[in-house]
C-alpha cells in the first residue's frame, strides 16, 4: 500500500512539473514582448532595463525557469500586473467560490445520475430506461451556458423564484446557497446525463456477471443484490469518472461563472486573459493543475481502496 | 420412495436472431428423496437449462412452452416472484460450477453467508455468524473464525468451492442443485470435493441433484442417472443398471468414449462421429439418429418411446429396443475401433534421436515490484516458478508433462519456446541452446517447433477466415507457396470438410475450432510441437478425435510432442514417457505404462488413484490425497511434498531429496520410493 501511494505521489509531483515546464514553454513561445506588454509602447530604455533586471528577464531562459520554480515552491505566484496584489492571494479569494460550485454540481448531479443509470440498467428497455436514455443523451449534447440562460430566463426572470447574479453576501450561508441553487443546476445538469450513462452501462455489464446469479439463486432480495452486490462493482470506474469531472470542472465553471457574475477561478482566468495578465492567468493555471492531479489522485485510491482485488495486489 | 422434484413434460424455447432453440424437447424425470441423481450430457445437451428453468433463472430469451416442474406439491413453474425467491436459497440452494465468477469479488464470506441467512430472523446477526463458522469448519476450511473475514479472491480454488458447498448448505435446503462443482478443480481437489459432498449428504439427508459432463464423477458421487442428448433424456435409471448395461447406444458410446474407462493405454480412442444436430429444426425421429451407427430407417421418422429396461426404474428411448419389433439387441461395436498400430511397432523404425534435452532449467517470477521490496527490505522478490527441470525428447515420440495448475507445467513449456525468459539451464534443441537465442536468432527454428494453444476458439483471431488462419504460418515466415492448395492439403491433413476454409472462428465447434489450431501447428511441417491442454474445453466424444489425430499425424510425419495437461487420462493414452511436476519441480519422469502401473512417488500414486472411475464398482472408500499445493512464496522445508504425503517419514521433513534413479530407468524425487 505505501509503496503505491509513494509511487502515486512521486508520479503525480513528475505531471505537475511537466505542467509547469509546458506552460513555461508556452508562455515564451507567445509572440511579443513581456516588458513592453508590462510598461507600455512609451517605456524608456532605462526603465525597461531596470524592470528586466528586477523581474530576471535579462537571465538566460532555463535559469528563468529555475527561479520560477524556486518561488512555486515558495509559494509565491508573482504579483498582480495592475494592483500589485499577491497573486496567491487573489486566487485563495477565488478558489473557494469555484470549489463550491463543482463540489455541488457534480455532487447533485452523481445523487440523481447514479440511481438513474442504476434503475434503467435493472429493467432495460423499460419505459424509464428509455427516458433516461433520451434525456442523457439529451443534457450531455446541451450546453450549459445555454441551459444557464434558460435557467436565468424560467426561474429567475420568469417565476422570479431566484435571484440570477452574484454569489450571496459574504457571511450569510443561506444567501451564499440561495445564490449557488441556479449556477449548480445549469453546471451539473450535463453530469446527470453523463453519469446515468455510465452507470447503466457498468450495471448492464455487471448484472450479468455469474455472482449476480448465485445472489439470484439464494433468493436474496432484489434491493440487496442491486445496491450491495452489483453497484459495490459498478460504481469503481463511475468514482473514476467523477473525480476526473471535477478536475474538469475547476476550470469548466468558466460559462456559469460569468453568466452568473459569480468569482471564481474559471471568471478570473477569462477576466485576465482579457487583460492580458500574464502573472495571474500563470498562477490560476498552476492551481488548476495542481487540484486536477489532486483530484485524480483521490478518486483512483478510492476506487483501489474500495476494490478488494486491487487492495491486496498494492 | 417419495418424489422431491417431478418434472413433467417440459419443453424450452430460446428466442435468437436465427430463429427458435428448441432447447429442452418433452423432458420427464423425477427426483427421489435423499437420493443424488446426476445429468450427464456434453455441451448443448440442454442439462444446464433444465437447472435454470426449474429456478426460474432463465436468461431473458427463454419461453417456457409447456410442463410442470412439482416440488413438494407445487409447480415450481407457476410460481410467481416472490414465491420462487422464497424457494430459491431455502428449500433448493445451489452450488456453482466457477467458484471464483459466482461468489462476490467484493463482499467478504462473513457478509456473504450473513445475506444468504437473511431470512433467518429468529438468530441474531452473532449467532448467525456462529453457524457460518460451523459451516465452514463442517466444509474443511481450516481456522474459519478469521478466514470467513476474507475475500474469495484470498481463498484457493479448492477452498472457495468448499467454501461455496458452506453457502449452500447454510440454509438446510431440502434440495441441492450442484452446476459442474468439480469442473474448474484439478484431480486431488476433486475427490476431496466428491468425498466432502457425498458426506455432507450421508450427514444432512439432502437431495442432490448433479449436473456434469464428467462421467467418472457422476459414477463416483451419483445413486442415479438422467442420459440426456441435443435437449432430450435418453437413458434414466440407476447408476449400475446404466454403468453395466448402458442400453441406449448414444450411452454406451459415450461411456466408450472416456479414456478413464481403459485402464490400458490404447493408441486409438473411441469417438462419436458427427456433430451435435442443429437444434433449431425439431429432429422427426430419434434425436441421436444421425450419428448413431446402428440406427434403421425408421429410427429417423418416427419418435422412439421410452422402453423399459428392467424392473426397476430403467428406461432408454430407443427403437432397437422395442420388445414388439424383434431387432437385435443393440450392441454397438463403439469399442471394437480398429486398433491400426500397435505402440511397440512403432518405434522399432526409429533411430532414437534426441530432439530436444532441458537440462536444470530455472525459470523465476517477480512477485513485488521493485521499489516494493526495497521498501520491504526483501532482497530477493522472486519465486521459482521452475526449478532444475530435465527432460529429454526422441523423434516421434510423446512427452506429457503432468501436474496440477500451479505447478509450473505451462511456464516450463513456454521457457523451452523462448517465451519466457529462463534465469540458469539449457534446452539443446537439434544441438543448439534455445535459451540463449535471442528473438531474431530463434525465429527460423520456430519453423521446425509450433505450439497448440489452450483455448481452442480464443487463440485464433476472430476477424480471419479459416483459410487465412491456415496459411499465415506461411506468411509469417514468408515463405512463397501455392495458399489455395497448402489450404486444402491442411484441412486434408485435419479431415476438415474444404467448404470450411471461408468460415471465420465463431462458426466452429470446439472440436472444429481445434483442428484448425492443430492445422496451424502443422502448417510448415514441424518436427516438434507443444501442446498445451490439447482438449480442455472439448466434449469426450470430441477429444477422442483430436488425440487420434495427434496421434495419426505422429504416425506419418514422425512429429515428436510435448504435451502439458493436468487430464491423466488423456496424457495416458498418448504419452509414451510422463514427467509429473509439483512445485515447479519434476517429482518423476519415466517410461508412461511403468508410473501409471506402479507410481514410484507418493505424489504420483495420489494422482493416478485420483482420477475417478467412470464405474460405480470402484467407488473410493478414503481419499488419496489431502491438503493443497502450498504457496510458491512458503514452500515447505525438506521434501516439498512432506505436508500432503500420506507415507512421510522424519527424514522428508528436514532433508530434501535427491534424484533415484530405478531400476526401469525412472528418476524420482523422493527419499522412500514406492518401486525400487
Amino acid at each position: 500500500m505505501w509503496s503505491y501511494l509513494l509511487k502515486r505521489i512521486l508520479l503525480s509531483v513528475l505531471i505537475v512539473f511537466l505542467a509547469i515546464l509546458a506552460l513555461f514553454i508556452t508562455l515564451h513561445s507567445i509572440p511579443g514582448d513581456p516588458i513592453s506588454i508590462a510598461l507600455g509602447p512609451r517605456a524608456t530604455p532605462e526603465i525597461q532595463a531596470e524592470y528586466a533586471a528586477r523581474m530576471h528577464l535579462d537571465k538566460p531562459l532555463y535559469h528563468q525557469f529555475v527561479i520560477f520554480i524556486g518561488n512555486v515552491l515558495k509559494g509565491d505566484l508573482g504579483n498582480d500586473l495592475f494592483s500589485n496584489r499577491s497573486v496567491l492571494l487573489i486566487l485563495s479569494e477565488q478558489l473557494p467560490y469555484t470549489i463550491v460550485l463543482a463540489v455541488t454540481a457534480i455532487g447533485w448531479s452523481a445523487l440523481i445520475g447514479i440511481p438513474l443509470g442504476c434503475l434503467s440498467a435493472v429493467k432495460p428497455n423499460s419505459l424509464l430506461d428509455k427516458i433516461t436514455g433520451i434525456v442523457s443523451v439529451g443534457t450531455i449534447a446541451i450546453p450549459s451556458f445555454l441551459v444557464s440562460i434558460w435557467a436565468i430566463l424560467i426561474f429567475s426572470v420568469g417565476l422570479k423564484w431566484l435571484p440570477v447574479i452574484g454569489a450571496g453576501e459574504p457571511g450569510d450561508f443561506g444567501d451564499q446557497i440561495y445564490h449557488l441553487i441556479l449556477p449548480a443546476f445549469a453546471v451539473g445538469l450535463g453530469w446527470v446525463g453523463y453519469l446515468a450513462r455510465m452507470v447503466r452501462a457498468s450495471m448492464l455489464e455487471v448484472m450479468s456477471e455469474n455472482y449476480i446469479r448465485s445472489a439470484n439463486a439464494f433468493g436474496l432480495k432484489s434491493r440487496t443484490i442491486i445496491f450491495k452486490y452489483a453497484l459495490k462493482v459498478a460504481i469503481l470506474p463511475t468514482i473514476t469518472l467523477i473525480g476526473v469531472g471535477f478536475g474538469a470542472l475547476l476550470s469548466g465553471t468558466v460559462f456559469a461563472e460569468i453568466i452568473f457574475s459569480r468569482p471564481g477561478i474559471g471568471k478570473i482566468i477569462y477576466n485576465m486573459v482579457l487583460a492580458r495578465n500574464f502573472p495571474v492567468i500563470q498562477g490560476a493555471v498552476l492551481i488548476t493543475i495542481g487540484m486536477y492531479v489532486i483530484v485524480t489522485l483521490i478518486a483512483d485510491l478510492a476506487v483501489s481502496w474500495l476494490d478488494p482485488r486491487v487492495r491486496d495486489t498494492l | 420412495m417419495t418424489k422431491l422434484l417431478d418434472v413433467k413434460n417440459l419443453n424450452v424455447d430460446f428466442r435468437t436472431p436465427l430463429g427458435r432453440v428448441h432447447a429442452l424437447r418433452d423432458i420427464n424425470f423425477s427426483i427421489t428423496k435423499g437420493k443424488i441423481v446426476g445429468i450427464v450430457g456434453e455441451s448443448g445437451s440442454g442439462k444446464s437449462t433444465i437447472i435454470w428453468t426449474i429456478t426460474q433463472l432463465l436468461a431473458k430469451n427463454a419461453i417456457v412452452k409447456s410442463g410442470v416442474a412439482n416440488f413438494n406439491g407445487m409447480d415450481l413453474l407457476k410460481a410467481d416472484n416472490d414465491t420462487i425467491r422464497g424457494i430459491r436459497g431455502e428449500k433448493i440452494s445451489m452450488v456453482f460450477q466457477d467458484p471464483m465468477t459466482s461468489q462476490s469479488p467484493v463482499l467478504t464470506y462473513a457478509q456473504q453467508m450473513n445475506d444468504i441467512m437473511y431470512r433467518k430472523n429468529e438468530l441474531s446477526s452473532q449467532e448467525k455468524r456462529e453457524k457460518a463458522i460451523a459451516m465452514m469448519r463442517r466444509v474443511g476450511i481450516p481456522d474459519p473464525e478469521s478466514r470467513i473475514d476474507q475475500y474469495p479472491h484470498q481463498f484457493s480454488g479448492g477452498m472457495r468451492q468448499r467454501a461455496g458447498i458452506a453457502m449452500s448448505m447454510l440454509v438446510e435446503p431440502s434440495l441441492l442443485i450442484a452446476d459442474e462443482p468439480t469442473t474448474a478443480l484439478d484431480v486431488t481437489m476433486e475427490a476431496q470435493i466428491i468425498h466432502l459432498i457425498r458426506e455432507l449428504q450421508k450427514e444432512t439427508d439432502t437431495t442432490i441433484m448433479v449436473v456434469s459432463h464428467n462421467l467418472g464423477l457422476i459414477a463416483e458421487l451419483c445413486d442415479e442417472v438422467i442420459i440426456m442428448y441435443a435437449g432430450e433424456i435418453l437413458e434414466t435409471g440407476k447408476i449400475e443398471e446404466i454403468y453395466s448395461n448402458p442400453s441406449h447406444p448414444y450411452t454406451q458410446a459415450l461411456l466408450a468414449c472416456d479414456p478413464a474407462r481403459e485402464s490400458k493405454k490404447t493408441r486409438t480412442l473411441s469417438v462419436i462421429p458427427g456433430d451435435i444436430p442443429d437444434s433449431h429444426i425439431k429432429p422427426k425421429g430419434c434425436v441421436f439418429a444421425s450419428r448413431c451407427e446402428l440406427a434403421v430407417q425408421h429410427c429417423r421418422t418416427e419418435k422412439p418411446e421410452n422402453y423399459r429396461i428392467s424392473r426397476s426404474n430403467h428406461l432408454a428411448k430407443c427403437h432397437l429396443l422395442d420388445p414388439k419389433k424383434p431387432l437385435p439387441k443393440p450392441q454397438s461395436n463403439f469399442k471394437k475401433i480398429p486398433k491400426t498400430k500397435i505402440s511397440s511397432e512403432r518405434f522399432s523404425h526409429k533411430d532414437k534421436e534426441k530432439l530436444l534435452k532441458v537440462n536444470n532449467i530455472r525459470v523465476q517470477f517477480p512477485i513485488m515490484t521493485k521499489l516494493k521490496a526495497k521498501l520491504k527490505g526483501i532482497n530477493d522478490p522472486y519465486v521459482d516458478a521452475v526449478f532444475n527441470a530435465s527432460l529429454s525428447l526422441e523423434r516421434g515420440e510423446t512427452l506429457g508433462l503432468v501436474g496440477e495448475s500451479g505447478s509450473g507445467k505451462t511456464t516450463l513449456g513456454r521457457a523451452i519456446l523462448g517465451l519466457v525468459r529462463t534465469k540458469s539451464g539449457s534446452a539443446e534443441y537439434n544441438g543448439r541452446d534455445l535459451c540463449q537465442l535471442n528473438s531474431r536468432e530463434f525465429k527460423p527454428l520456430r519453423r521446425n517447433m509450433a505450439m497448440m494453444f489452450q483455448d481452442p476458439v480464443g487463440s485464433l483471431s476472430p476477424r480471419q477466415t479459416v483459410r487465412s488462419l491456415m496459411v499465415e504460418p506461411f506468411k509469417i515466415h514468408g515463405i512463397e507457396k501455392n495458399y489455395d492448395e497448402e489450404a486444402k492439403r491442411l484441412c486434408e491433413t485435419v479431415r476438415l470438410p474444404e467448404n470450411f476454409l471461408s468460415r471465420y472462428p465463431h462458426e466452429l465447434s470446439g472440436g472444429q475450432a481445434r483442428r484448425v489450431g492443430v492445422a496451424r501447428a502443422l502448417a510448415l511441417n514441424p518436427e516438434f510441437i507443444i501442446a498445451d491442454e490439447p482438449t480442455a474445453g472439448l466434449d469426450v466424444s470430441v477429444q477422442g478425435e483430436i488425440l487420434n489425430l495427434m496421434n495419426d499425424l505422429q504416425d506419418e510425419h514422425g512429429i515428436a510432442y510435448l504435451v502439458i495437461s493436468h487430464n491423466l487420462p488423456v496424457v495416458r493414452h498418448i504419452s509414451d514417457k510422463l514427467a509429473i511436476m509439483y512445485l515447479g519441480r519434476l517429482i518423476e519422469t519415466g517410461d508412461s505404462a511403468n508410473i501409471f502401473e506402479k507410481p514410484a512417488h507418493p505424489y504420483t500414486e495420489a494422482l493416478v488413484n485420483g482420477i475417478p472411475q467412470p464405474d460405480p464398482k470402484k467407488r473410493r472408500k478414503l481419499l488419496s490425497i489431502e491438503g493443497e499445493i502450498p504457496s510458491l512464496t512458503s514452500r515447505p522445508l525438506g521434501c516439498e511434498f512432506h505436508p500432503r504425503c500420506k507415507y512421510v517419514q522424519k527424514k522428508c521433513k528436514f532433508d530434501p531429496p535427491s534424484i533415484k534413479t530405478l531400476s526401469d530407468g525412472r528418476e524420482v524425487l523422493c527419499h522412500f520410493p514406492l518401486q525400487t
